[in-house]
């Protein structure tokens, strides 16, 4: 199975359980938890699936393209379940089956591994998924986002595409694998892991990348600071400035001391948008429900989730 | 009497290996201590687990709870009788509402005076009531690492509860215990493993426990960590015997492996034998730390093969081998390339980038680390008493934490230390420098082998050392529990590093320069001192077989030089118990409280002229030679038995002597005398903290 038939396999599977199929966040973020179908959705108590394919920047890792495992970008499939369904982990195994992996000939096994955001004041509780050994899915219930406890419950899935296809293909370098229309992963994203490294390492401007982590933080606050302050505008200011910082971070610039209070900052705007969104969901009256008594998605009884998850107006 | 027993068994989504253990003690524990409080208590607790599933099986149970008698204290005794005997109405009240009769009523002795007691008869519970609260509230009151909530948010546990199975029986079991945990109620079934076979599994009517674990067992599922481990530990020899290998001892990891499945399965996978060139700590630690892999050796040496857990039997397509091997390839590839890209340049190269990595807020970069350590470290060789190749020295200390900017630990942190010395190495850096880079980090306390020679030794005093300055100096000192830079284990290596390597440096002065290098004040360094003293007493008593007051004595007299301490340390619990020391203890107390409240005075041998105190003049100049001749040799014991000498010149000269008398030139000598006897004991030790204890 090549990469983009994985994608399809995946959109397909989560498609028919009721997600809505989303699209990569059009901003630079470090993973998928970072979209604001994420980020914002698992706060407050209106239910929602959704899933997308996030490629995922995290400029430290890149490795000039000479390391057959490492990208500076690679391709993320995020679901989140709200709230998390009973048989989450029967779901996910099927969606395993979907891609050809049959558990009856394979170990799948759950990890503990819990995981943790600095940046946008989230942690959760769960998993890594290892299939005969390998790490092939982050597996997360969240339990806090923008600092507020949250209730209900999400569960969020991320698969590692490049991993994944690779393990699918056995192949032992990520450029080799199989993109889809007849090209290899390599031949498409060589040159970019090439030229991403060594932008992130050795050309990134410092003081510009400083000044601009500056103005997206002012920018942050005076959406926020509206009278009914602007959340997407807000949080995308925040995600410039993770990012930013990333580039910084990469280019060695930011001093031990000064990376604590570098992340403070931008979890400071994430947290106010956490606020603000709740807050702005409210008013106008969680417009797609309230999870019910049952704990499944609103307004659909039992066996509903294969159909219909998200339930409510859209 | 048959006995019944009871199960109960929680199915939740995957629990972490690491809370397992504590659970099943918990759970033990708890369901012990609430049976002994419910007049159960002769009944048997054990708890089994698996990494779905926490299972607790009661067996002896009798057929009923027996009935229990509680007393009640009611009102005092004044108002519950008249003046003529009579009950009152509050006495009467009180009967009735405790259901006995008012001739019923006792007088006890309560804290405000005599009050009156009705002795209340508990009648017996049907046993599922009983167990089903129980278990409720052992249940909830488990302590995990980490726990979470799910779907809806109202419960809490360490994962989401699939399945609650909760029978009881006698032979069979027949009933289900009404519980009731996490919104999920009790059932008389639970289910099989999840992939191999997940069917319902019914338990009503089931011969008892026995036949619950074989109907798991069949079902893929062994509850029992022992039995797993036994399995585990059997599979995986005779996995390594047909290859001609051995396992590389890890019994954490295999403890780990035991926790995480359900079923007991362990195959075998090869490597490249490229990868074989990799140095063995790199390979071992790539397996080990990321794929929990066993590593196998051959003639002891690693061999192309390793062992991993995976939750199920058999490999029916020898896919989940394939997959194995796929990773541990992929991951050694990993490794091979940051060693590779690592070897590009030599180890010594990357010190310039220490400039830019803090040690801590505080303490300023590696760096200036490196130059405090190296400055340090002169110093303690030249008083170590050692044979230190300066040069050696100098250029390991250089060297030691380039390596934290090396691609290896930036992947590995575990291989701190130890990467550096393998680089060190094949940069073609001496023994003595590539060996003190490798081994700057062991021991971790009592923990962990010695550095290897005298340079290693010497780098590893002087950078724990610089480390406890620095942070002492800026404030960071601990307290209680509260350690979060590990300096007590710091300490407690640098102290052993200097007994056992040994260094015999003082390390009150080493301590006063590090804290003085690391622009501390006096407060610092005394507050060091003191701390280092602290981990040399626990050495004494933890590590050299001491006990406390013979550590105290010891350390009363002087410290600093730790073999020295040791040895004097070792030397005084070997011949305390001889009966002269406990004379001689009493004696030197009374030498201390004199010389303490009187003064030193001024020693004048010609103003000695009663005989008990010419005597002991004579005792004292024989002790000395020998004292000193015994430690010149370090026979601290014979050195002990010298001072024991003088115990009966002692016990004459207080008999017969009154040192506080009208002449002030003789009672300066008299005190000067006794401030030689005190001079010389506390060569030795403060034996005077022997007495009365």
């Amino acid at each position: 199975m090549n990469l983009q038939e994985l994608i399809l396999s995946l959109s397909h599977f989560w498609s028919e359980h009721g997600c809505v199929v989303q699209q990569a966040y059009d901003i630079e973020v470090g993973a998928g938890t970072m979209h604001p179908e994420t980020f914002l959705r698992v706060l407050g108590p209106e239910p929602y699936r959704v899933a997308y394919v996030q490629p995922s920047r995290r400029p430290a890792d890149a490795r000039f393209g000479e390391n057959p495992f490492r990208f500076g970008k690679h391709l993320q499939m995020q679901v989140i379940l709200k709230p998390s369904p009973d048989d989450v982990q029967e779901l996910y195994l099927a969606s395993l089956a979907a891609l050809g992996i049959d558990p009856a000939v394979h170990d799948v096994r759950f990890e503990e591994d819990n995981w943790e955001s600095p940046t946008l004041g989230a942690w959760g509780v769960g998993w890594q998924v290892l299939l005969d050994g390998m790490e092939i899915t982050q597996f997360t219930y969240f339990q806090q986002a923008g600092g507020i406890e949250l209730r209900p419950i999400s569960a969020e899935i991320t698969y590692g595409l490049e991993r994944i296809a690779m393990f699918l293909q056995r192949k032992d370098n990520g450029f080799e694998m199989t993109w889809g229309g007849g090209l290899a992963y390599g031949k498409i994203r060589h040159q970019d892991e090439v030229e991403l490294s060594r932008y992130a390492f050795d050309v990134a401007d410092v003081e510009m990348l400083r000044r601009h982590f500056e103005d997206w933080e002012r920018e942050a606050g005076r959406c926020l600071e509206q009278p009914e302050p602007l959340v997407i505008p807000g949080l995308e200011a925040a995600l410039k400035m993770s990012h930013l910082f990333n580039l910084m971070d990469a280019r060695g610039a930011v001093a031990v001391t000064e990376r604590v209070a570098l992340i403070g900052r931008v979890r400071k705007i994430a947290v106010r948008c956490a606020k603000a969104y709740v807050e702005q969901r409210e008013r106008l009256e969680f417009p797609l429900g309230r999870c019910n008594g049952n704990g499944k998605p609103n307004g659909k009884g039992p066996g509903a989730n294969r159909t219909g998850g998200n339930g409510g107006a859209r | 009497m048959s006995a019944a027993e009871y199960l109960l068994e929680l199915l939740c989504e995957e629990i972490p290996a690491n809370a397992l253990p504590a659970a099943r003690e918990q759970l033990r524990a708890g369901f012990e201590a609430e049976l002994r409080e419910a007049a159960l208590a002769e009944a048997t607790v054990r708890t089994y687990s698996t990494v779905r599933r926490l299972v607790v099986h009661v067996a002896g149970l009798p057929e009923a709870q027996p009935d229990r008698e509680e007393e009640v204290t009611g009102p005092s005794v004044k108002s519950a009788f008249a003046a003529d005997g009579a009950p009152t109405p509050a006495a009467i009240g009180f009967a009735k509402g405790q259901g006995v009769s008012v001739d019923a009523l006792r007088v006890v002795k309560g804290a405000k005076g005599e009050v009156i007691a009705a002795t209340k008869l508990l009648p017996g519970r049907p046993l599922p009531d009983v167990l089903a609260e129980i278990s409720v509230r052992v249940v909830r009151a488990l302590h995990f690492p980490k726990t979470m909530r799910w779907g809806k948010g109202e419960h809490v546990f360490v994962r989401p509860l699939h399945n609650l199975l909760a029978v009881i029986g006698k032979r069979t079991f027949t009933t289900q215990v009404p519980v009731e945990l996490f919104g999920v109620a009790a059932s008389t079934a639970t289910f099989g493993h999840r992939t191999m076979t997940p069917a319902r599994i019914e338990l009503s009517g089931a011969a008892g426990f026995d036949a619950y674990r074989e109907r798991l067992r069949v079902a893929g599922v062994d509850i029992d960590p022992a039995g797993r481990r036994a399995v585990l530990e059997e599979a995986a020899r005779r996995l390594a015997a047909d290859v001609g290998c051995e396992i590389r001892p890890d019994p954490e990891l295999l403890a780990e492996l035991v926790e995480l499945v359900e079923h007991p399965g362990v195959l075998r996978g090869a490597i490249a034998e490229r990868f074989l060139q990799l140095p063995e700590e790199v390979l071992v630690t790539t397996l080990r730390h990321h794929q929990k892999c066993l590593v196998l050796t051959r003639e002891g040496r690693v061999a192309p093969y390793f062992l991993a857990v995976c939750d199920r039997a058999g490999d029916p397509q020898g896919l989940i081998q394939r997959g194995n091997e796929w990773v541990a390839g992929a991951r050694l590839t990993d490794a091979a390339f940051f060693f590779a890209q690592d070897r590009k340049a030599p180890l010594a190269s990357r010190r310039a980038a220490l400039g830019k990595v803090l040690v801590h807020q505080k303490l300023g970069t590696f760096a200036r680390k490196a130059e405090l350590v190296a400055e340090l470290a002169a110093a303690l060789a030249g008083s170590a008493g050692a044979a230190v190749d300066a040069g050696a020295l100098a250029r390991a200390c250089e060297l030691a934490k380039a390596d934290l900017v090396t691609a290896m630990v930036g992947e590995f942190a575990e291989l701190q230390g130890v990467i550096g010395g393998i680089y060190a190495r094949l940069d073609g850096e001496p023994a003595a420098v590539w060996q003190a880079v490798y081994d700057q980090y062991t021991p971790a306390g009592l923990e962990g082998g010695l550095p290897r020679g005298p340079v290693a030794a010497v780098v590893g005093v002087a950078d724990r050392l610089d480390t406890l300055a620095g942070l002492f100096a800026a404030g960071e000192i601990p307290s209680g529990s509260k350690d979060p830079f590990a300096l007590r284990r710091a300490a407690l290596a640098v102290v052993r590093i200097c007994a056992e390597a040994p260094l015999a440096c003082d390390l009150r002065a080493a301590v006063a320069e590090a804290v003085a290098l690391r622009g501390g004040d006096g407060g610092a360094a005394a507050a060091l001192v003191e701390f280092v003293r602290e981990r040399v007493r626990h050495y004494l008593t933890a590590a050299a077989g001491v006990k406390p007051e013979v550590a105290d004595a010891v350390l009363a007299a002087r410290w600093g030089v730790v073999p020295d301490d040791v040895a004097r340390a070792r030397a005084l619990e070997a011949v305390r118990g001889e009966e002269v020391f406990a004379s001689l203890a009493v004696a030197f107390k009374r030498v201390r409280n004199m010389v303490g409240k009187s003064g030193e005075g001024r020693f004048a041998g010609a103003l000695l002229k009663e005989k008990a105190e010419r005597e002991l003049l004579a005792a004292l100049e024989k002790a000395e030679k020998e004292v000193e001749r015994s430690l010149g040799r370090g026979g601290h014991e014979a050195g002990l038995r010298s001072l024991a000498a003088l115990a009966a010149p002692l016990d004459a000269f207080f008999t017969d002597v009154l040192v506080i008398c009208d002449d002030e030139a003789v009672k300066a000598a008299r005190l000067a005398l006794l401030a030689r006897v005190e001079k010389l004991f506390l060569r030795l030790a403060d034996v005077s903290r022997l007495s009365a204890q």
